[in-house]
């Protein structure tokens, strides 16, 4: 099953030419700056662009082609906008509810209790719109959303409008989704740890076109990944998280490769999560050193060491169970440690970059 | 009751038809022109906007000599209704229904537009991706949500049609209990020198637009105060 | 959903639907019959109170053009024996222009003595300053007064200080609510009980063409036989008294007599 998109369009100013076909499994992200034509794209896919031309299929499902329109209430997409969206005059129980109600029964696949629970939102039932924080009501939405029992999820940049604070609050929320929906999702997003977090697959967007479309791993292997631009580069480990001991960490990743998270977020335990780790936070030495203030040390192998840019080199490495880590060090660091491909090294990293 | 005469009452009722049917009609026209004018993309879009503007700026005269012209039987209208054996529409009670729903034309859209405007098109977007239709979303998001902006345009297109005259005047001539509407009554009042009738017809329509006016007003204050 | 609309539809529909009657009509007449007419209205609905009719007033040129426009009407009384001629050469009418009275004009004021007034007069006296007529191009009244100043050599004089009435019974409005200090008047109007406190002088009707007033039943009402009736009762002797009350010569009489 696939979604397939080709659409044109030339305004003043703006011109989006897309030919893409995505996978319709996990989350697919939707990456670029603004004014890229990402959002665009979503609301193509959506129906509320309706472009001359355009052809839009979903898995068998035709949705636009030559004069045949589906209209975004028959296509059972749920949708989440960056800025809040809840109906005004309902209150949070008629804003999940709307959707709910006009979903056939037979065709509801989760019910109010089970997504107040996944999203913690079930003490707001009865509370009017306009006393809910910014993360509350994004919480709402996606319950809005989910409740619609969808057949593909749109997120529209759903984390772009809020603080970081409250970002950290909904990122939890939004990966558990992600996993437990069962749901494919398109999210558009300009920010790469959003991408990081929650994408399988990435979809890079420049000037109206797609650059490349490929899988997260694939984005994150290569040194030149936009991905990159802003905060440099960076490495998502996945694993699960264990119960926290008596020092409130919580142990992440298997033997041997082990992290431990001074926040581990409210992620249940053996869950499966993904922790991002930016490559200046992770240092290189040949000996384990004990005494040092660094809890986490991962025993890793190199496997390439990148040319120099902007005095500082990335080294890509191998941990144990085979994930990809990568850390920034000077030129000279890897001339001193004698860093190259198959070099076993220990890979310092400050717990407080894990905050997932 | 009142002092008024019978011919007074009959003026009234035909006044406050004329009213009701014109209002009626024109929110059912103007709803989805406005929808259009607050979002639609397209080009023809200030056109509209002008042309529905038009009696604002037009001499009442302009309007009552063209539709005479097209609605009398040797116009486009009349003469067609003519021609299938229907009755044209120059001096008909039909014919200044059709004036005053072109006449209040813009005190209907354009309250109706600023508020869909104001409403913006998320709302809508957000009840169509959870499955409501056309009409669902009018009567479920759109009205709910603009209550204030219908009120206001019903309010404002009911007394703009009271205050015509010109027009009617025009196209209706002015026949009792048919096209003779309490402003023309008033003028004819006072052109009998019948100064009494004249002056408490006069009054009930002061009393009446001021009252109007205060209830628009207060509804305009009121969204303002809500949206701080 | 969309029953409520339907509801809607159908009340509108209903103002469409029209309830006919036998024996309606709907009489225009000039202005000048205002007060005159209404009286023998009033008799008339005494003896046929199954009729049902309305009087429109208006100027007699302005109501031949709502006429061929489709104006529902169904007898007209004309000040001038030119329209309804014209009229019928143009088709609109049932039967043949029927003259029912001739007007005449007087110089009329709510503030000074009339009587006193000579059209001669009028463009030195420095106490008037506004002078209501009707409108000539089409109220007959409004022409005349035009002839008559015209023949007295004060036409031009006069221009500045005109201001014109929509109708002649709009012109005595003017002059009788003080907006104006003297109008050219019909007879008829100035003879009406709250104008006629004041004096009128009567302006020599050799100064201007008659005011051959005629009516004709319109084509619409060819076979409406009350509109025909009504028509007919203005030449009847309880009419002709009413009407040489406010002043209108009878030409019927003066044949007689």
């Amino acid at each position: 099953m696939t979604l397939a998109v080709r659409a044109c369009l030339d305004r003043v100013g703006f011109t989006l030419d897309v030919d893409i076909e995505l996978p319709l499994e996990g989350v697919t992200s939707l990456f670029g700056r603004s004014g890229c034509g990402k959002t665009t794209l979503l609301r193509i896919i959506a129906g509320l662009e309706k472009v001359r031309g355009a052809e839009v299929l979903f898995g068998r499902q035709i949705w636009q082609q030559g004069r045949h329109f589906v209209p975004l209430h028959r296509r059972r997409i749920g949708l989440v906008f960056q800025e809040h969206s809840l109906l005004p005059h309902l209150s949070v129980h008629g804003n999940l509810l709307y959707g709910y109600k006009r979903t056939p029964k037979d065709l509801r696949r989760l019910h109010l209790r089970e997504a107040t629970d996944m999203l913690g939102i079930g003490d707001l039932l009865d509370r009017p719109i306009d006393q809910l924080s910014g993360g509350q009501r994004q919480r709402v939405s996606l319950g809005r959303a989910l409740l619609t029992s969808p057949q593909l999820l749109l997120l529209d940049e759903p984390l772009a409008a809020l603080d970081t604070q409250t970002k950290r609050e909904i990122m939890p929320f939004l990966s558990r989704m992600a996993s437990e929906a069962g749901v494919p999702i398109v999210l558009v997003t300009h920010a790469p740890d959003e991408v990081e977090r929650l994408a399988d697959r990435v979809v890079f967007m420049r000037d109206g076109r797609v650059d490349r479309s490929e899988p997260l791993r694939q984005a994150l292997a290569r040194p030149d990944s936009p991905l990159f631009a802003d905060e440099g580069a960076a490495s998502v480990l996945e694993g699960a998280l264990g119960p926290a001991n008596e020092r409130g960490l919580r142990p992440f990743g298997s033997e041997g490769s082990r992290l431990w998270l001074l926040s581990g977020g409210t992620a249940p335990d053996g869950q499966t999560t993904r922790v991002r780790i930016l490559a200046r936070d992770v240092s290189l030495a040949l000996d384990d050193p004990c005494r040092i203030s660094i809890q986490n040390h991962l025993k890793v192998r190199v496997e390439r060491v990148d040319k120099p840019r902007g005095g500082r080199c990335v080294v890509a490495t191998r941990t144990a169970d085979g994930q990809l880590l990568l850390s920034e060090v000077t030129p000279w660091a890897v001339d001193q440690l004698a860093l190259q491909p198959g070099t076993a090294v220990y890979a310092l990293i400050k717990s407080v970059a894990l905050m997932s | 009751m009142l002092g008024l005469g019978p011919a007074d009452w009959q003026a009234i009722e035909l006044t406050f038809r004329l009213c009701l049917y014109t209002t009626i009609i024109l929110l059912i026209l103007a709803t989805p022109v406005a929808w259009w004018l607050a979002n639609g993309r397209s080009a023809a879009r200030v056109a509209v906007q002008a042309i529905v503007a038009l009696p604002l700026v037009l001499p009442p005269t302009v309007l009552g000599f063209y539709l005479l012209i097209v609605l009398g039987p040797r116009g486009f209208v009349g003469g067609t209704l003519e021609a299938i054996g229907l009755h044209h529409l120059a001096f008909t009670f039909e014919g200044i229904l059709v004036a005053s729903v072109l006449y209040s034309m813009p005190f209907a859209v354009q309250p109706l537009t600023e508020a869909f405007k104001n409403l913006g098109r998320r709302p809508v977007e957000v009840a169509s991706s959870l499955g409501a239709g056309l009409w669902d979303r009018f009567f479920t998001v759109i009205l709910p949500l603009t209550r204030g902006g219908f009120v206001v345009a019903a309010t404002l297109t009911f007394a703009h049609t009271v205050g015509e005259f010109g027009v009617i005047l025009m196209l209706g001539g002015s026949i009792p209990g048919e096209t003779k509407v309490l402003s023309v009554l008033i003028y004819d009042h006072a052109e009998a020198m019948n100064y009494e009738a004249a002056h408490r017809l006069s009054a009930m329509l002061l009393v009446f637009a001021f009252f109007t006016l205060f209830v628009v007003y207060s509804i305009t204050r009121r969204f303002e105060v809500a949206k701080v | 959903m969309r029953s409520p609309i339907l509801l809607v539809l159908a009340t509108v529909a209903m103002a469409f639907a029209q309830v006919t009657h036998a024996d309606r009509f709907t009489v225009a007449a000039a202005s000048d019959l205002r007060f005159a007419l209404d009286e023998i209205a009033e008799i008339y609905r005494h003896q046929h109170p199954d009729h049902e009719f309305s009087i429109v007033y208006g100027s007699s040129g302005k109501m031949t053009t709502q006429i061929i426009n489709g104006a529902p009407y169904d007898v007209f009384f004309s000040a001038d024996i030119a329209f309804p001629e014209r009229l019928r050469e143009a088709g609109f009418t049932a039967t043949e222009p029927d003259v029912y009275a001739i007007g005449r004009i007087v110089i009329w004021s709510n503030t000074l003595d009339a009587s006193e007034l000579r059209l001669e007069d009028l463009p030195a006296d420095r106490r008037i300053r506004r002078i209501a007529i009707a409108q000539p191009s089409h109220a007959p009244y409004g022409l005349r007064a035009q002839e008559a100043m015209e023949s007295a050599g004060i036409w031009d004089a006069v221009q500045p200080r005109l201001v014109f009435g929509e109708n002649i019974a709009h012109a005595a409005q003017m002059v009788e609510s003080g907006a104006a200090n003297v109008g050219i008047i019909a007879l008829s109007l100035a003879k009406f009980p709250s104008l006629a406190r004041h004096p009128f002088h009567l302006i020599d009707d050799q100064l201007h063409n008659p005011l051959t007033q005629a009516y004709v039943v319109t084509r619409r009402a060819g076979n409406n036989e009350a509109a025909k009736t009504f028509a007919r009762f203005m030449e009847t002797e309880k009419a002709y008294e009413i009407m040489e009350r406010y002043g209108f010569v009878i030409p019927a009489r003066e044949w007689e007599g």
